[in-house]
């Protein structure tokens, strides 16, 4: 058998089999086809120290690497502040004479997707915040609103469409979902077949909406950081402990435990936090990123799993997923992991493939 | 003040970083901030209107931009004027 193209194929595998196991007769893409479903789409290759699609980059320490995602726009604006300068000032030279730690620590207190090479992950792949009142296991598709964005929640939402369950999407106005434009053709994919509802979160009614929509819902996922819930007026640990059997799915960066709580995080620098990088130099002493976005698809995968068990017992509960510590889970897991990452290190530069295209 | 300086509340437990900066006196609480934490009592009434982590706070001609690090009961101003958070729309003039 030839090797998955992308490292990690074989725990996400794993994961879908599960995930499938409870949804008998549901067709579910393969893991290594998610993996690879953006990269498939645009032709992306084997990246090295500049992520696939060239937003996150990995910058020299003096003693040590960071990955620095500069996804947003307005994160430039942060540059000064990080490097503590009013000169112009590359980001290479920039990074030079700054610890790692210190650089990361410094980068997220602005606010910056940014991990370093050598760090842990600050909290386990899934935690429980609450658990709310139980009801008998339902034997119906879950209905699942999806408050999320950019690639995790909404591949979560698309597997539990093909299990069965009915989703609808809210699209937050102010604060639409940036992939739409950004990049449609993956957007349609993983939004297919469901629902969506418009809401302006900024009014009162918008938000009334909201309430009615989750006091309806089976699963609900989101991806904000705790603190733009908490500043709408949604508790989500409260809604679990009053709605019996509600699943609430918080999809984090970094978990929602002290101050890693406010640290933002996307694919490609969350997979640095997992300690995938890492995993990579000491496999093949090279520093480079793993997959592309990789953290996107493995969590949008996990999280649909946890979710539907969960679901099915009936037992209410609000699951906190990090994305670092999923990768981090993953990487401790899987048992191929050294041979993938020897094989994906030597194809630098070639087009990313999806297993089936592989030659044996 | 250089971008990246983190001031103190002396009012309160706000704490920020400079990201852009004229001149002028940063305040909290209706007092200056400063690098060491400074005691000035409580904020004043009319600059009591508390800051969020994580948002970023300007004047009116952007020469001033402060990201929240930690939050507090006092509101942001420079020279007295009051900052507003960047994504903030003014309000109706009536409903």
């Amino acid at each position: 058998m030839s090797a998955p193209a992308i490292p990690l194929t074989r725990w996400a595998q794993g994961q879908l089999d599960a995930l499938a196991a409870m949804a008998p007769g549901a067709a579910l893409p393969e893991a290594g086809a998610l993996l690879a479903e953006r990269a498939m789409l645009h032709g992306l290759t084997v990246p090295g120290d500049v992520s696939c699609r060239g937003g996150c980059r990995f910058h020299r320490t003096r003693d040590g690497w960071v990955a620095l995602n500069l996804a947003r726009p307005g994160d430039r604006e942060l540059l000064p502040a990080l490097f503590h300068t009013d000169a112009p000032v590359d980001l290479a030279s920039g990074f030079a004479p700054l610890d790692e730690a210190e650089a990361v620590a410094r980068g997220r207190l602005l606010g910056m997707a940014i991990a370093g090479l050598c760090e842990r992950p600050a909290s386990p792949a899934l935690a429980t915040s609450a658990q709310g009142p139980n009801r008998p296991a339902p034997h119906r598709p879950p209905r699942v609103l999806d408050l999320s964005a950019l690639w995790a929640g909404p591949l979560a939402s698309r597997l539990l469409r093909l299990c069965g369950g009915e989703v609808v999407r809210v699209e937050s106005r102010g604060r639409e979902d940036r992939l739409r434009d950004t990049d449609p053709r993956h957007f349609h994919r993983l939004a297919e077949d469901k629902r969506s509802v418009a809401l302006d979160l900024r009014t009162a009614a918008g938000r009334a909406r909201l309430a009615q929509l989750i006091a309806q819902a089976d699963i609900v996922i989101e991806a904000a950081r705790p603190r733009a819930l908490r500043q709408l007026g949604f508790d989500a640990d409260a809604c679990v402990h009053a709605q019996p059997g509600l699943v609430w799915l918080t999809i984090t960066g970094h978990g929602i435990a002290g101050e890693a709580a406010n640290w933002v995080g996307f694919g490609d620098d969350t997979s640095v936090a997992g300690g995938l990088s890492a995993r990579l130099h000491a496999e093949t002493g090279e520093i480079g990123f793993v997959g592309d976005a990789i953290a996107d698809p493995l969590t949008g995968i996990f999280a649909a799993r946890a979710a539907l068990e969960h679901y099915r017992t009936g037992h209410g509960a609000r699951l906190i997923v990090a994305m670092s510590g999923l990768v981090g889970e993953a990487v401790a897991r899987d048992p191929h992991l050294s041979q993938d990452l020897t094989a994906w290190n030597a194809r630098r530069g070639h087009p990313v493939l999806a297993p089936e295209a592989v030659p044996c | 003040m250089k971008p990246g300086t983190r001031l103190k509340s002396a009012t309160c437990d706000t704490e920020v970083m400079v990201i852009r900066a004229g001149q002028g006196t940063i305040e909290c609480g209706g007092a200056p901030m400063a690098e060491d934490k400074q005691s000035a009592g409580e904020p004043a009434a009319d600059h009591a209107q508390g800051t969020l982590i994580g948002k970023r706070y300007v004047d009116a001609e952007a020469t001033f931009e402060l990201l929240c690090v930690k939050p507090g009961k006092g509101s942001l101003a420079v020279d007295g004027t009051p900052l507003v958070t960047k994504d903030a729309k003014p309000l109706p003039a009536s409903d």
